[in-house]
């Protein structure tokens, strides 16, 4: 069985609030590049596009006290920010350049 | 099964996002709930007018062609041709002229109406509409702080709002079957109160998604397009923004003169191209030119989507389709977009929704009100165990910040509508006015909620409310009586909705005035809603002193 989880509950805010943020733009922008018709498609994307990235960010916020620890989640959550943003950055400065 | 410590440090997180966004939630709640009836309370607050009715569908034409005559430089912005005929449109058209501007200030429009007289003649007005249900509106949206604070301010609570929805469910969840629908109304206040907070939370939980979702994401809208441009688009939003505008704006005009059809025929050819769509309002862009267009203001029949963007353009020289927008041709991203813009504004399924949408916006603000007292009905049994008489400094601050903030913006917002009618006429700016009244009232609600603290205040501040929104239906009744005060009584179903609703709250809010004025005086005296604590307190102070 696990040991319980800390509380650490200022270190998890931070994580959930400003690696929240990061993953949601991240993976919100992959939808961009990825999703239907591409980043140039003249769609309403950027409209809808904010409130993805409010949903992503308020469920990272929400579920990051499930951490064991505020170090946890900051290793997690990060390690999360740097495959998304890799793979943002692919598409816009490589694939869809 | 969720582990014990889980849920025990996931209460700790719901409690204090709760407490720490709760009273401005409960603004946002209350007020929205409001702009629910933008509309109505829009209709009710206008003076009678000139009227739509006064100029007849035929007739529209020659007036717009009056009006292009006179003022030409309305063909630009667009002529409004008003369809329905409502008390807040004050004539057939309308139009917005650019005020005269002064360096370093935003732009800002003046506004015209024009009508025919009996002779055939041009009447033409500059006058400002009432800005009421806009300043409801803007209270919903920012609480009342100014931009651009507001909006982050309101983009932090609504994010704190979000982790406290999921904190809440992560809580509840491992004894929902046990809890839900259990309300245990007994001898256990708190427990009778909480289970009363989680019925509301758990079956309004999708609801509040919703807007937990859109409010971080409107809030933090500049920021958050900023960060699109700057992260994923790297440039290319503002190209792509600007190609997806060009499906709403009008053709440029071509400086050839052209005959324009009739607003009636123009109509006609939209039921014939367009049948399921809804018009509220014909918007004549470049009348007169060869490029002309006409855009139609409303709804699709069967499509949840909101009515203010969008629509279909005309050609009103030809009549033909020149732009759709309405919700069946949008794209599947606009398309998302707009619903969940709908769902949070609740423009789908008529009226129904509407009532829905107010009586949600009422439980969740009931929802952060109850919040803020379990949190002090805790501290209160904790205070007790330890054995101290006196009540804890947060809980008594918290009590007054909760009364003071809650029954202020319930009165301001009262008060402010009332001075619709009675101000009118007599004030130069009476849209000023509406916010200098809701800001007296509610500060000096709050000043006087931590004067006289929780229990005393609460029970003043109640009699306010009531008598502050019992005075819209009597406001209204005065104005019938007599002609003479200059104010005035519609008499559309929705203006008199209006009056009804705000007598049946006006009620309620008595009702509660009375109910705390027992508790007050009869309730357990060691609680912040008692009056007899004070007495006590005062009378223990001595033997505490004497003990030492």
């Amino acid at each position: 069985m696990a040991e319980d989880i800390r509380p650490d509950y200022w270190a998890k805010a931070s994580a959930g609030a400003i690696l929240g943020l990061g993953l949601a733009l991240s993976l919100v922008g992959l939808y961009a590049y990825l999703g239907p018709g591409g980043i140039d498609a003249p769609t309403g994307r950027y409209s809808l596009m904010r409130h993805l990235e409010a949903f992503v960010w308020i469920a990272v916020f929400g579920l990051c006290f499930l951490f064991r620890s505020g170090r946890a989640a900051w290793t997690w959550l990060g390690a999360a920010n740097l495959i998304a943003f890799a793979a943002l950055f692919a598409c816009r400065f490589y694939f869809f350049a | 099964m969720i582990r014990a410590d889980i849920v025990k440090h996931y209460k700790t997180v719901h409690t204090w996002t709760g407490i720490s966004c709760g009273l401005a939630l409960f603004i946002a709640f209350y007020a929205g709930a409001l702009t629910m009836f933008q509309e109505p309370i829009a209709r009710w607050a206008s003076p009678p007018a000139a009227g739509v009715a006064a100029v007849p569908l035929d007739d529209a034409d020659r007036l717009l062609e009056l009006v292009v005559a006179a003022h030409p430089e309305a063909r630009k912005e667009g002529i409004t041709l008003h369809l329905r005929g409502h008390e807040n449109e004050p004539a057939r058209v309308t139009w917005e002229e650019d005020a005269a501007h002064q360096e370093g200030q935003p732009h800002e429009h003046v506004h015209w109406w024009a009508t025919l007289k009996p002779d055939g003649t041009l009447l033409s007005k500059q006058e400002e509409p009432s800005e009421l249900a806009e300043f409801i509106n803007a209270i919903h949206m920012r609480v009342g702080i100014p931009e651009p604070w507001g909006s982050y301010f309101m983009g932090v609570v609504s994010l704190l709002y979000g982790v406290a929805l999921i904190a809440g469910m992560i809580v509840l969840l491992p004894s929902l079957t046990k809890d839900f629908l259990a309300l245990r109304v007994g001898h256990n206040l708190k427990r009778m109160w909480l289970d009363a907070h989680n019925v509301v939370g758990v079956t309004a939980l999708p609801f509040h998604l919703v807007m937990a979702v859109t409010a971080t994401a409107w809030s933090f809208g500049g920021p958050l397009w900023s960060a699109q441009e700057s992260v994923i688009f790297g440039g290319r939003q503002k190209v792509v923004m600007k190609r997806d505008f060009e499906r709403w704006t009008a053709p440029n005009p071509t400086g050839d003169a052209d005959v324009m059809m009739s607003p009636g025929q123009l109509l006609q050819r939209l039921h014939a191209q367009v049948p399921d769509f809804e018009p509220k309002v014909m918007i004549f862009k470049n009348f007169g030119d060869k490029a002309a267009a006409v855009r139609f203001v409303g709804a699709e029949r069967g499509y949840v989507g909101h009515t203010s963007f969008g629509g279909v353009m005309l050609s009103a020289v030809t009549g033909n389709l020149i732009k759709d927008n309405r919700a069946s041709r949008q794209d599947p991203d606009r398309r998302a977009s707009t619903t969940i813009f709908a769902l949070h504004t609740g423009e789908y399924g008529g009226i129904t929704i509407t009532w829905a949408y107010f009586f949600l916006g009422f439980s969740g603000a009931w929802l952060f009100y109850s919040g803020n007292l379990l949190w002090v009905e805790t501290r209160r049994k904790k205070a007790r165990k330890g054995r101290e008489d006196e009540q804890p400094r947060s809980t008594r601050l918290l009590g007054s910040a909760t009364v003071g903030v809650c029954l202020g913006c319930v009165a301001g917002l009262s008060l402010t509508i009332v001075a619709a009618k009675w101000l009118h006429g007599s004030v130069a700016d009476l849209n000023a006015w509406h916010a200098y009244i809701y800001y007296a009232v509610f500060l000096g609600s709050v000043a006087w909620a931590f004067a006289w603290g929780a229990a005393r205040s609460a029970v003043h501040l109640l009699w306010l409310c009531a008598a502050a929104t019992i005075s819209i239906p009597l406001t209204t009744v005065l104005a019938l009586l007599f002609p003479a005060l200059g104010m005035w009584a519609h008499g559309s179903a929705a203006t008199i909705g209006v009056d009804v609703v705000a007598f049946i709250g006006a009620l309620c809010f008595a009702w509660m005035a009375i109910a705390t004025a027992r508790r007050v005086r009869h309730g357990p005296a060691d609680s912040i809603w008692s009056i007899r604590k004070g007495d006590d307190h005062t009378a223990h102070e001595p033997v505490a002193i004497a003990a030492e």
